[in-house]
Formats: C-alpha cells, structure tokens, sequence
C-alpha cells in the first residue's frame, strides 16, 4: 500500500543545520511521517526550539549541538545516535549557507574564505556521509539525502565557494549512490530553489516575480519531498536529484514572463 | 505509539485522475498506485482492442477501495483523446492529475529505418503524450489548474545503440515536460517526468536472458531490474498537492543507474 510506504515510524533521522529554517521544517515533517529526530546544529537555543516543534507531533528529539566542518565533532554526532537509538536510519546533510564571500571579486577572496565555503558546504556533507556509512552498511539499509541549491548545476557571479561546493554535492551523492547501492542505502539530492529566510532575500529575488511559478518557495513545502526520499517509496530512486524550485531550472534559456513571439 | 500522518500530505481523496495507457504495465501500476492513495481514475488505453486488460485494471483499482471508468481508446486519434479528458471531466468531477503511460519501445538498426518507421515511432511516443497534455490541459485550464506526469526513460538523456528514435522521442517528451511547465506555470498545472530505468515487463528488451540482459545487469548498480510499480512513490509524490512548487522537473526510478552515465 503507497501511503503506509511513506510512513517513517519507528525510523530515526539525523537531520544538520536542524536549528532554523529548511532544516527545522524537515525535521519536523519527518517526526509527522513518524520519525524520532536527532537534531544537530551550532546553536542550542535554536536546536530546542526545533526540539519543541518535533516533540508536539509526539515523536522524539535529541539535540546534539554539532559544528558540521568538525569532523570529529560529527563523528560524534553519529555515535551519540546509535548509543541513543541503536541505529540511524535516515541522514539529512542539510547544514550549509552563504559563505560571506558571495559577491566579493576573485582576487579579494582569501584562501580561508575559500577553505571555509568549501567546509560549510561540501566537507560537511562528506563527513555526514562518512560518519553513518558503517552503522548503515551494518543495518543493511539506509537513507541519506544531501541538499544542494540551484548553485549546483549553474553559475553564479562571483558565487564561487557556493557554487562549486554545491556542485561537489552532487557529485558527492552520485558516488555514495553507486558505491553502497548494493547495501541498500540511497544517497538522493534535493535541489531547491529560493526559500528566503529574510526580507533582504525576498527583495532580493522580488518576491519569486522571476520564478515560473510567479512565487518563492515555503520552508514547510520541502518536507514532504524529504519524507518521500527517507520513506520506502524510493527505494529504488538512488543518485538522483529532484529540483523543487518552482520550474526554474527547467528554463532560464530566456527570462522568465516573456516569451518569443508566435512565428507566422 | 501515535500512528503518523505521512498519508495527510499524499493523499488523493477526492481526486480525478486520468492514466493513458492504462493497458501496459506502467499506466497499470500507476493506476493502482493513485487508487491506493484514494483517487478516482479514468483508465484509458493506448490502442484499440484492449478491453480486456483495462477491465482486469479496474478490477484492481476497485479493490483499491475506489473508481474506475474504462476508455477504450486510440491514443494516436485526436478525436479520441479529446473525447477521453471530456469524459474524465463529466465522469469523475473534474480531471485533476494526467499520467502519460504512452510508450512504444522501438529497437533496430537506423539504416534500416524508413520514414514509416520514424512517423509511427514518433506518433506512438511523442505525439500521443503531445496530444494528451494538450487536451488534458484544455480542461484543467477551465477548472483552474492541475498535475501531468509524462513518464518517459532514462534513455531521454543518454543514447543507446539500435533505438535512435525511441531515444529521440523520450528525449523530446522530456523536452516537452519542461516547455510545457513554463508555459503553464502560472496557469496552475504543473507539468514534471519520471524517466524509467530498464524495466522488468512485458515490452522490455532487459529481461530476455540474452546476451544484452546478462550483461546489463551485471552493469547496474543494484543488479535489477526495475519492477513498473516502483516507479509509484515518485509519482504520488509529483501529482500529489505536497509538490505544489515542483514543476519541470523529472525523477529517474533506476536504482542508481543514471549516477553512473
């Protein structure tokens, strides 16, 4: 039956940068499908708010305050689950952001800013990834969904950090994908478009005015793409990514809300 | 322990579907699949002649605990597929969610294809899918919007040798996909794909126990083949209103396979 196959009871999920934003509404929509959560991020006042969110659907929530571009620290961030839960079902490389660099021009861009860009975003998924493949290669089964950005498969101006460490998760997802296939873990990748999380972003992207869709995305629409990737529904969906951007990169040829005109 | 509410966001309760192609394994899945998550469903067939199995899918879809209306159809006749989204509208209350099933697999060598073979290879590939997202579109632009999934194959972004216009037409209905979800982006249909990996049914070229199937999978990552219902939590997951800001967008269901190539 479709709909039990997408229920997560009984199933635990580690989910990153679970403090705010993207991250708390996934995992508080994973804990609706039946998740218990693990929740990890920097900040632990943020993590308890995302604590109390997950636990009003009953479920449980663990927060383990984690800084992701340690590895050691997500190391940790593994162990502590399975000596908790005794197993991790589900992992949700989320944690990232803007580097602070974006828009600063080439030459200015300093090595430890680059270092740093790169760390947020790509290391940090890579230890995610490392951290959980043994527990899940000895369960015999496993979810990992890494998020990635529009950034991934287009450039940006004077993105570089961001882009390329997006770029890197793709790549990241496709060799997980096709190196633990056979234990029956699958690596997805969600590519979303813009969620902005303040009114400098929203102006930014006017209000989702160059969006096919005419909108902006809602943090709460990217749980269920995240329930379906962590349920038995997609078992066989493996290296795969799924864009929920509101049509964006399905165009960009020409700019959004013109068109060519009909040829006689 | 509290039951979740995964169903909630998945939910087709009080949805009308049509699937074309109902007679073949995929739309078969498909139906039963979206009947399962509680939608009504019009099943209408790619070719004439095929009462009989569409009767064995409304069985199913009934069993489901939902209905089922039969179209005998040719999907290749205008006529007859504008008549069949009319009658999914009347039938069933409106027609929320298209699925394309539409597929004819086409193997041989190109130099001896003649152009009979490329307009029957066309018409039976893209043109249906063409036509179906035109008419189904016609009604759901008059009641405000909905879903189309076209579902194609992984060989819609890669070649293979002995199907150079099979992989043409399931490269353009993925096209189509996309042109279509811009221009109807604001109209409120979403339009997206799932691209199939190789198949375990009764048209497939992958499950003969020649030399191409051993090989083959020997090749994939999971070593099998993919079974057409598999290919149904992507496709709850994109009719379903939980992907309301998902649009031009394709989900290949092959085990990984697409990752490596």
């Amino acid at each position: 039956m479709i709909l039990d196959s997408l229920k997560l009871d009984g199933k635990v999920a580690i989910i990153t940068g679970a403090g705010r934003g993207l991250g708390r509404a996934m995992a508080v929509k994973l804990a609706e499908a039946g998740a218990d959560i693990v929740a990890a991020a920097r900040t632990q006042s943020q993590l308890e708010e995302t604590a109390d969110a997950v636990k009003k659907t009953g479920r449980k929530c663990l927060i383990v305050p984690t800084d992701v571009t340690v590895s050691a620290q997500v190391n940790a961030l593994a162990a502590t689950t399975v000596k908790q839960f005794g197993k991790i079902d589900i992992l949700v490389n989320n944690a990232g952001g803007g580097d602070g660099a974006r828009g600063v021009q080439l030459p200015e861009i300093t090595d430890d800013q680059w270092r740093r860009g790169i760390d947020t975003n790509l290391s940090s998924q890579f230890y995610g990834c490392r951290a959980v493949i043994p527990q899940m290669v000895k369960q015999n089964r496993g979810k990992i969904i890494n998020i990635a950005s529009g950034f991934a498969l287009r450039g940006g101006k004077h993105n570089f950090m961001y882009a390329c460490a997006k770029g890197g998760t793709i790549q990241l997802t496709r060799s997980m994908a096709l190196s633990y296939a056979q234990f029956n873990i699958q690596t997805n990748c969600i590519v979303p478009g813009v969620f902005p999380h303040n009114e400098q972003t929203m102006q930014f992207y006017k209000g989702g005015k160059f969006i096919p869709v005419g909108r902006v995305g809602e943090d709460s629409e990217l749980g269920p793409l995240a329930v379906f990737l962590a349920s038995d529904a997609s078992n066989h969906v493996n290296g795969e990514l799924i864009a929920i951007d509101g049509g964006g990169l399905a165009g960009g040829i020409a700019p959004t809300g013109v068109s060519p005109e009909s040829s006689n | 322990m509290a039951s979740s509410n995964a169903s909630k966001d998945f939910s087709l309760e009080g949805k009308s579907v049509l699937v074309v192609g109902a007679e073949h394994s995929v739309g078969r899945a498909a139906a039963i699949t979206l009947a399962e998550a509680g939608a009504k469903i019009v099943l209408a067939s790619q070719e004439p002649g095929t009462d009989k199995q569409l009767k064995e899918v409304a069985r199913l879809v009934n069993a489901a605990g939902t209905k089922a209306v039969i179209r005998v159809q040719d999907a290749a006749m205008r006529a007859d597929i504008s008549a069949t989204a009319d009658l999914a509208a009347r039938e069933l209350g409106g027609l929320h969610i298209l699925v394309n099933a539409l597929d004819t697999p086409a193997y041989g060598p190109a130099e001896a294809d003649d152009d009979t073979a490329f307009d029957k290879i066309m018409e039976n590939n893209l043109k249906t899918v063409w036509m179906s997202c035109q008419e189904g579109a016609r009604v759901m632009l008059r009641q405000g919007g909905g879903a189309i999934v076209n579902i194609t194959s992984v060989l819609a972004e890669r070649g293979v040798a002995n199907a150079a216009l099979y992989c043409a037409a399931k490269a353009a209905v993925l096209n189509l996909t996309r042109a279509l979800a811009l221009e109807w982006a604001r109209k409120g249909i979403r339009v997206n794909a799932i691209e199939a990996g190789w198949l375990d049914d009764e048209s497939s070229p992958a499950n003969k126990g020649d030399e191409f199937s051993k090989t083959l999978l020997k090749y994939l990552p999971d070593n099998r083949l993919v079974k057409p219902e598999e290919l149904g939590g992507a496709l709850l997951y994109l009719v379903s209103p939980a992907a309301g800001f998902v649009t031009g967008e394709s989900i290949a269901v092959d085990g990984g396979l697409r990752a490596r190539v």
